[in-house]
């Protein structure tokens, strides 16, 4: 388990078990199957890696992203995150285990009110112990990795799709996860632009490879290359996809 | 018989419910204080400035103006009827009671229900209904600390500056009222200063963190109940400024029971 960088993050250390896998997905009921274990969705995402999980709206793979961040419960099965049912815990240890997370809400989740700066700055300033100048530093740093320089000072309202989803991206990174959660990601954008939100992604501040684990419609066949596990949701069940 | 006993207690109930809502919301407003980050309590310090900045300091006109006519046509009016019956010494028990202890108040809250009050309901309902309260819980930020926290701070202070704001501009319009019915400036200042105490200042401090404890609480908590959707936003607006209006009024007359 890499240490935390902040004593602030600490604190979220204390949920899951060490070794753990980062995210799986145990049993979950996501239609009306009949009721067996055999029928429901199972899926364990190994450490530093890339799984996308891709089924048609109606396949219940949207709900997956706020299963793995314990925004939604499942009706049967259980969601393990570093060992933790995260599902089962109390409303503020939730909260602070999150700060091991990163998420990428469906469509990009901004603050409306605060520039994409802003947005980018504020699980540092409130989710951390950082003092505001490294706050300053590591805003700056995503900042330009995320080509977001000319457009930092904007609100979400007026910015392209493409800076709000790179906006989005810097502020799930922002406490540097283990695990990153990405709902449709690549929604709207180019295959070169998804390629480069990928990658940057999928590597944590130290160059190790980051756990990501995303959720689609369908895949760029371009950003395939990248992803180590396609899983097809359908019928309530998880059916790999030849990479 | 069960079926009207259970009609007539339904929306009691309900009320109740609201209350025990608003009573552990205001709780958590209070406990996520103690669980902001050393660079959350520099950054909320800035957004309290912009709440003062909003509820106070962009309301000081309005209330300036309301607590002038207010006092001004209490104060005429009281000079001209109570000369009549030789009871001109009462003046200052109006100006004190009355408009400073309790209209000013009163008058002060429903200007800040009305200008801010509106906004916290509405921002809180759009920040819900935008997705923005699941993405602060998903970065691990409590809610509270980053919506509610603030405003409940900034409405408490605004308020309070406010009533002070009211209270002196009342205290100079009732002399324009009293002078212009022939009272010299000794004579309305020795009669008010005979009246007001030192009680008057605790009750006002007083009223200003429970009034604007009040706005912020009642407003966001309605804000942040909004579920289903935008149409939602008005309602959870609306249901915001009366449940406000309500509870100050309540509010004014249980310190009027202690305080008497």
């Amino acid at each position: 388990m890499n240490e935390p960088r902040s004593s602030f993050l600490v604190q979220a250390y204390a949920f899951g078990v060490e070794g753990a896998a980062p995210l799986v997905f145990e049993a979950l009921d996501l239609r009306d199957q009949p009721d067996h274990p055999a029928n429901r969705f199972t899926l364990s995402v190994e450490p530093g890696t890339v799984v996308a999980a891709v089924g048609d709206e109606d396949s219940g793979v949207g709900d997956l992203g706020r299963y793995a961040m314990g925004l939604a419960r499942p009706l049967k099965g259980r969601v393990l995150v570093f060992g933790a049912a995260i599902g089962g815990l109390p409303y503020y240890d939730l909260l602070v285990f999150r700060r091991r997370l990163g998420y990428l809400q469906l469509g990009d989740g901004l603050l409306q009110n605060l520039s994409l700066k802003d947005n980018i700055a504020l699980p540092l300033r409130y989710a951390s112990d950082h003092r505001l100048s490294e706050v300053e530093g590591r805003v700056a740093q995503l900042v330009e990795a995320m080509h977001l320089g000319a457009v930092a000072h904007l609100r979400p309202a007026q910015s392209n799709e493409e800076d709000r989803r790179r906006a989005a991206l810097a502020r799930a990174l922002a406490l540097d996860p283990e695990l990153l959660v990405l709902e449709a990601p690549f929604d709207g954008l180019t295959g070169r632009a998804a390629i480069e939100i990928l990658e940057h992604a999928a590597r944590r501040l130290d160059g190790t490879p980051r756990t990501v684990f995303l959720t689609a419609q369908d895949l760029h066949t371009s950003v395939r290359r990248l992803i180590a596990r396609v899983v097809r949701v359908q019928d309530g069940l998880a059916q790999d996809e030849p990479s | 018989m069960t079926a009207v006993v259970a009609a007539l207690g339904q929306p009691w109930a309900r009320r109740l419910s609201v209350l025990g809502g608003l009573a552990r919301f205001a709780f958590r407003a209070v406990r996520a204080a103690g669980r902001l980050s050393r660079t959350g309590r520099f950054v909320m310090l800035r957004v309290l400035v912009n709440q003062i900045r909003f509820t106070a300091l962009q309301a000081i006109g309005l209330v300036a103006l309301l607590s002038a006519i207010l006092s001004f046509l209490v104060i005429a009016q009281s000079v001209r009827q109570l000369g009549r019956f030789g009871a001109l010494e009462r003046v200052g028990t109006i100006m004190v009671v009355a408009v400073i202890r309790e209209l000013g108040p009163l008058l002060t809250a429903l200007i800040v229900v009305s200008r801010s009050g509106t906004a916290i309901a509405a921002e809180m309902a759009t920040n819900k209904v935008m997705g923005e309260v699941t993405a602060l819980e998903a970065m691990g930020i409590d809610p509270f600390i980053y919506l509610v926290l603030p405003r409940m701070l900034g409405a408490i202070v605004s308020v309070g500056c406010l009533m002070v704001v009211f209270d002196s501009v009342a205290l100079l319009a009732g002399y324009v009222g009293a002078a212009t019915t022939g009272v010299h400036l000794n004579r309305y200042a020795s009669l008010v200063l005979a009246t007001l105490s030192a009680k008057d200042v605790w009750i006002t401090v007083a009223k200003g963190i429970c009034f604007g404890a009040a706005v912020a609480l009642f407003c966001s908590y309605h804000g942040l109940a909004v579920t289903k959707g935008p149409t939602e936003i008005p309602q959870a607006v609306t249901r915001g400024v009366v449940g406000t209006i309500v509870a100050i009024f309540i509010m004014s007359a249980i310190f009027v029971a202690v305080t008497a």
